[in-house]
């Protein structure tokens, strides 16, 4: 039974030490996505409050190695940075509805 | 009835220009308080706060902006270290300078307000700029609305000037926008929910706005600009709100200038 257990333990150590790296990138490659979309957001002028510091939060998450944080933040901020280029197409014609007539 | 009502308001969609837009807009609130004087509108909140009212008239008995005018006047005498001063660049009488903006400057092709104008005059006399939420620039400012007080909003948007009316079709189109993760306009709560309380506060009317300005507010005890209530309320729907002076609010304050013309000048001001 022990061997079966040391041996799990060490295929454990194994596959972190894999997948380590290939997160580390992964994290890489959503912060960007979700930077590339906070940006978008932001040059059509609709921004939302918090995206910008979730991505600094995200960052700092990763830096630590706390990378389900990180992924939980990013993932946030992607979604708030699609929400409010959403926002930002939808009232490109939906503001004229408002106006005071 | 609905095809005349259609038929009516055809002309006005296709057509409506920055005079159409005031009109409607002052008749929105009129139809909405009809209680009201349209002059009264320049007094925010008070104009339809009865409870609040009386608590303002008795902070206007000691004006707590008081120091901010005076301070505001020394600045405005003190002359640059050339030995020129800001009426070297306001040519117009003193009680006139606050009522000339905002405008739209034709030759830099954008909305120029009071406080980018001193700067503008400091920068000519070889002094910094003051960053937008610098207490002497706001002082200066509330200065110029106490020598204005009783002068009108006049705000010009010239036929010849295609520039002028596309900044106002932006400011308009601005404040009319949702936008924040509370997905509000500033029309949602100033013009549709005007008058409704939220939380601590009722929501007052747009037409108005510009006239009081700066204001003095005791939650924060300090002065405030304009645009530095724009910030405010844009954060509060949880948008990342632009900086102070930004093309964003400077066509907004046109906009909503042009809205309030007719309108007499009573800054600086005193809120909560
Ligand atoms: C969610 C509601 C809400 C929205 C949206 C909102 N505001 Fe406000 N605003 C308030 C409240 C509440 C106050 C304080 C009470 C009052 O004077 O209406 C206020 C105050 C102000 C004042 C100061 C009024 C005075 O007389 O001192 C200005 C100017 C203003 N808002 C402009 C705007 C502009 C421009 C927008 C759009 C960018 C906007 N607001 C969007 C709620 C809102």
């Amino acid at each position: 039974m022990a061997p079966a257990h040391a041996s799990n333990i060490a295929m454990t150590i194994v596959i972190a030490l894999l997948a380590a790296p290939v997160l580390a990138e992964d994290i890489g490659a959503r912060l960007a996505e979700a930077e590339d979309l906070r940006q978008k957001a932001a040059e059509a002028g609709y921004e939302w409050l918090e995206t910008a510091a979730l991505l600094e939060q995200a960052r700092e998450e990763a830096e630590k190695g706390s990378l389900d944080n990180a992924i939980a933040l990013i993932e946030k901020a992607r979604l708030q940075a699609e929400a409010a280029l959403t926002q930002a197409e939808r009232e490109a014609e939906a503001w004229r509805s408002r106006v005071v007539r | 009835m609905a095809a005349f009502l259609a038929a009516l308001s055809l002309p006005c969609t296709a057509f409506a220009g920055p005079e159409e837009d005031r009109l409607a807009f002052v008749s929105f609130f009129q139809s909405r308080f009809p209680d009201i004087l349209f002059d009264e509108f320049a007094n925010g909140i008070y104009a339809i706060d009865a409870d609040s009212r009386a608590q303002w008239l008795e902070i206007e008995e000691f004006p707590p902006y008081e120091f901010a005018i005076e301070h505001g006047q020394s600045l405005w005498q003190k002359p640059f270290s050339n030995g020129s001063a800001y009426a070297d660049c306001f040519k117009q009488p003193l009680a006139e300078v606050r009522a000339a903006y905002p405008a739209f400057d034709a030759g830099r092709a954008e909305v120029v307000t009071l406080e980018v104008a001193i700067n503008d005059c400091r920068v000519a006399n070889d002094e910094t700029p003051f960053a937008y939420d610098a207490s002497e620039l706001i002082d200066l400012t509330a200065y110029l609305g106490y020598t204005a007080r009783g002068k009108k909003i006049d705000v010009q948007i010239p036929a010849d000037e295609p520039g002028a009316l596309a900044a106002y079709e932006y400011g308009k189109r601005f404040y009319y926008s949702k936008r924040g993760q509370l997905n509000f306009a500033c029309a949602d709560c100033h013009v549709t929910s005007v008058g409704m309380r939220v939380r601590a506060d009722r929501l007052s009317a747009s037409l108005g706005h510009p006239t009081h300005f700066p204001v003095y507010r005791s939650k924060l005890g300090g002065m405030i600009s304009l645009q530095q209530r724009f910030f405010g309320c844009v954060r509060d729907v949880r948008a990342r709100p632009f900086e102070l002076q930004s093309t964003e609010y400077r066509n907004l304050e046109f906009f909503l200038a042009y809205m309030s013309n007719g309108l007499t000048i009573n800054g600086p001001g005193a809120r909560k």
